[in-house]
């Protein structure tokens, strides 16, 4: 479905070279008046990969918005299927096929741009194997933080006003409107528990080694807890749903 | 003057409408309130752990963020015809009816729209302008009073042109509106610092592409006591101008493009 509008895919690649740009310009302007322990590499690749894997924040399934607000989810409640475990995997593809199409290309162009504007090197092979399961992870977790925002969204008729709500959450604490890193250090122990923090700030963290190999199991152990707590709540949320639903339009 | 009134008569029917659902239109300006919010309490968190950013301290940065936000959306609120509704008259070939209309087709794509919602993010936009002149501890005169909504009316000019760009792309090619972003949104976030913060490839975008330094940046700092490159005070009322001139590029452009536009009819 991607590949047909590469002219969109072109444009959106460089609105986000750009915004990254701008970001990264801020940060060393900020950064030149004064110095921060963790080093500067760090904020410009961590504003890169956020750039890369944008898509997997926010990309809805707009179809199902539809079907919700015109009463065709009508038909998926007659097919011989699990709801939930059905829209959890449509989610979870374009999710999957949305990051990679977008990732790829922003992580060359980042790697590419000269040093102190770009990204650098993991901190060590491990450290990227790390990043890489936390990120799948992540996939997982922010799949089941999407259906959970659906069945509330299933819930209201005019979902525009709590689903504005719950996606300026979702970008501030999932650090892509700034880094998760720069938030006050008092804070960071409490934002780094949120289920918004497992996404993309979990696995960049153990990207650029600000967490330590050692805190790796750990980390994944509060990803996992989240996305087992995630699924079971909108699994509950959605069968709740189903018992009640009044069916739009005639 | 006719125009002026058509203008003002549809908007105030705008409007109306959107407050025939008082609830839904309230939880929308909740959420922008929010949305600006957030955006303010990225810049307060920054300040927060780096004090400042070349000669600019708090109350500076405060002060061009309030200026952007305002501008900004203050255009939006009057400019959604074209950012909202003019792709998709285009799309659906509704532009054709525009045509036949003996009014301009800007008029009646400007008269199609408006979004009223955004007046929370003014809101925020006002907070942070206070909470700037109060930290910067800025020495208000009537000069400066008027060097900022002087600032501001042409900043609308200026947005409104950025907002053109959107609108002669869409003409010409279907799917190029993220690009059209890089200059409007990108240019928003952008310059809520002041520009010469930036390396200068950037600078030079934002100073002759899109005049946001010229217009907004030159004013502000010069009412703030910290004139950028050290231009004297009367640059501050010749240089927002450049927003004007810009608009007045774009209306040419889209003049032009419409010469371009071939209804999608059916």
């Amino acid at each position: 479905m991607e590949t047909q509008y590469r002219g969109a895919v072109l444009g959106g690649l460089i609105c986000q070279t750009f915004f990254g740009l701008v970001l990264v310009a801020i940060y060393r302007a900020m950064y030149a008046g004064k110095p921060q322990d963790m080093p500067l590499s760090n904020i410009t690749t961590y504003v890169w990969l956020q750039q890369a894997f944008f898509r997997m924040l926010l990309s809805t399934d707009t179809d199902l918005l539809d079907r919700i607000r015109t009463g065709a989810i009508a038909y998926d409640l007659c097919r011989p299927l699990h709801l939930y475990g059905y829209y959890y995997s449509r989610v979870l593809a374009m999710k999957m096929t949305g990051s990679i199409l977008r990732a790829l290309p922003m992580l060359v162009i980042a790697a590419l741009l000269p040093a102190g504007w770009g990204m650098c090197l993991p901190a060590s092979v491990p450290a990227l194997l790390a990043a890489l399961a936390a990120l799948i992870l992540g996939m997982f977790c922010i799949c089941a933080l999407e259906n959970v925002t659906m069945g509330l969204t299933m819930r209201t008729l005019d979902p525009r006003g709590v689903q504005a709500l719950l996606n300026l959450l979702l970008m501030t604490f999932s650090g892509n409107i700034l880094p998760l890193t720069l938030f006050p250090d008092s804070w960071q122990r409490a934002i780094t528990l949120l289920p918004y923090a497992q996404m993309l700030d979990a696995p960049i963290r153990l990207y650029t080694g600000e967490y330590a190999l050692g805190q790796a199991p750990a980390v994944m152990i509060i990803q996992l807890c989240w996305t087992v707590l995630l699924v079971a709540g909108g699994c509950l949320l959605w069968r709740a749903n189903q018992k009640k639903m009044i069916v739009q339009g005639g | 003057m006719n125009t002026l009134r058509l203008y003002c008569r549809s908007m105030a029917m705008l409007i109306k409408s959107q407050l025939q659902y008082p609830l839904s239109f309230l939880m929308q300006t909740l959420a922008q309130l929010v949305m600006e919010g957030g955006e303010l309490l990225a810049v307060i968190l920054l300040i927060d752990r780096f004090d400042r950013v070349n000669q600019w301290g708090p109350g500076d940065l405060y002060f061009f963020f309030g200026l952007m936000s305002v501008s900004f959306y203050l255009t939006e609120i009057f400019g959604r015809g074209l950012t909202g509704n003019f792709p998709s008259m285009v799309r659906n070939g509704q532009l054709d009816t525009l045509m036949l209309r003996p009014r301009g087709i800007l008029t009646q794509v400007l008269c199609s729209g408006a979004d009223p919602r955004r007046i929370a993010c003014i809101a925020v936009g006002t907070v942070s302008l206070i909470m700037g002149s109060r930290i910067s501890a800025i020495a208000w005169s009537p000069l400066k009073v008027l060097m900022m909504a002087e600032s501001i009316f042409f900043s609308f000019w200026l947005i409104l042109g950025l907002f053109m760009v959107e609108a002669i792309l869409t003409i010409h090619s279907v799917k190029s509106i993220e690009l059209a972003n890089t200059l409007t949104y990108g240019g928003r976030s952008a310059c809520e610092y002041p520009s010469d913060i930036y390396p200068r490839p950037l600078r030079i975008l934002f100073t002759v592409v899109a005049p946001f330094a010229l217009v907004m940046h030159v004013p502000a700092s010069i009412i703030l006591d910290k004139p950028l490159f050290g231009w004297p005070v009367w640059t501050g009322f010749v240089t927002p101008l450049a927003g004007l001139v810009l608009f007045f590029i774009m209306y040419m452009l889209f003049r032009k493009a419409l010469k371009f536009y071939r209804s999608t009819g059916s």
